[in-house]
């Protein structure tokens, strides 16, 4: 049985990460329509270590590795935080 | 694990999978996420251990103002390679990893069990290239152009001074950088143009082509089909005891990321034979 908190409870927690995580420009509302690239001026490398800090904060691994592969094969190398939160909430 | 003190630095390394070791060496200005994005990470992790790591000056590793030559990055491998016990591991290297994977070839012989070698060009072996003779060059240099930084090709090889025109553009041409290259890539170019990163890539180090001829491990000099440095790879090929060459098709310098797919079967392909060679010389 999947008991995941949840897409909501992912999605403000990284909301609360991304409140402050290096070198970020972004003053916007963070919400599932931003763009972790575009509009939060991030970089791949920074995705990995968000992954690892929820990885942390859920204490259980996530299948991050995945996920990066799969955007590797996209034409514009982004994700929103809706698209994030599913992700984690689908392998959970 | 994703911090290690290594040496007087902390290194970002990121681990996966079980097995023989693997060490995966991104190229300067890069960093560790080439291999999640070109799936190199989570395949290779089927069969070995994956570490893969920021270089110094890169990524989430430590930023020191200074050696950042391929002796310098070369050892960060064997000692990072001590802290996870890996007595031995593969290296594979993109570009100035490339670099480093050789460097701690010859540092190690003892300790690198194969190299794979993508698309480096090694500075005792710059006579070799031309930049202005290959193919997409003028591409290459107008794109620079259009960002506002311009490239020579008579010091192609020169990181330190296209990292001095980047640190010094003024407001509105740094703006044009910005929008053409993008906010994370100018924030690493501004991180490592305050160092002598740009500088100490461009020298042997040690390297000289003495010691790269004298590297007997299983290499792979895997360059794109397109490279720049194809004269590069034909010379690894000819003069190294035990080394091949492949091309993958339609790359030109970043085969990881140009073409993933055939990138990551070449390596997996090489790194299989290797390791089935070296089992059977093992059971003899």
């Amino acid at each position: 049985m999947n008991n995941s908190p949840g897409e909501s409870d992912i999605l403000a927690q990284l909301a609360i990460i991304l409140s402050d995580f290096g070198g970020r420009e972004f003053s916007g509302e963070i919400g599932p329509d931003t763009m972790f690239f575009g509009d939060l001026g991030l970089a791949s490398i920074d995705a990995i270590v968000l992954g690892e800090t929820l990885e942390a904060h859920y204490a259980r691994p996530l299948p991050f590795a995945g996920l990066m592969a799969e955007l590797g094969t996209r034409a514009e190398r982004d994700l929103s935080l809706g698209e994030l939160a599913a992700y984690v909430n689908n392998h959970w | 694990m994703p911090r290690l003190k290594v040496g007087e630095l902390t290194f970002h390394v990121q681990q996966a999978g079980s097995g023989p070791d693997v060490v995966l060496i991104h190229g300067v200005t890069g960093d560790l996420s080439i291999w999640y994005l070109c799936r190199a990470m989570e395949s290779l992790a089927t069969r070995f251990r994956v570490t893969a790591f920021d270089l110094r000056g890169h990524g989430y590793t430590d930023v020191p103002k200074s050696a950042y030559t391929s002796a310098d990055m070369a050892g960060d491998v064997l000692t990072l390679m001590d802290k996870v016990d890996a007595p031995s591991a593969h290296l594979v290297g993109h570009s100035f990893g490339g670099v480093v994977a050789m460097h701690a070839a010859v540092l190690a012989p003892d300790r690198i069990d194969s190299l794979i070698l993508s698309d480096p060009y090694f500075p005792a072996l710059r006579h070799l290239e031309q930049l202005s003779r290959w193919g997409h060059w003028q591409n290459f240099r107008q794109e620079a152009e259009d960002a506002g930084v311009t490239l020579s090709a008579e010091f192609w090889y020169d990181l330190g001074k296209f990292f001095d025109q980047v640190v010094h553009l003024d407001a509105e041409k740094m703006l044009k950088f910005r929008h053409a290259v993008g906010l994370p890539t100018m924030n690493r170019l501004m991180r490592l143009g305050k160092t002598t990163c740009g500088d100490d890539v461009k020298e042997e180090a040690g390297l000289t082509t003495e010691k790269i001829h004298a590297v007997h491990v299983p290499t792979l000099a895997l360059y794109g089909e397109f490279s720049p440095f194809l004269a590069t790879a034909d010379y690894l090929s000819e003069h190294l005891s035990d080394c091949r060459s492949e091309l993958v098709p339609l790359a030109q310098h970043r085969a990881p990321e140009e073409n993933p797919v055939a990138f990551l079967a070449a390596v997996e392909r090489f790194l299989v034979e290797v390791t089935t060679r070296s089992l059977a010389e093992s059971s003899r």
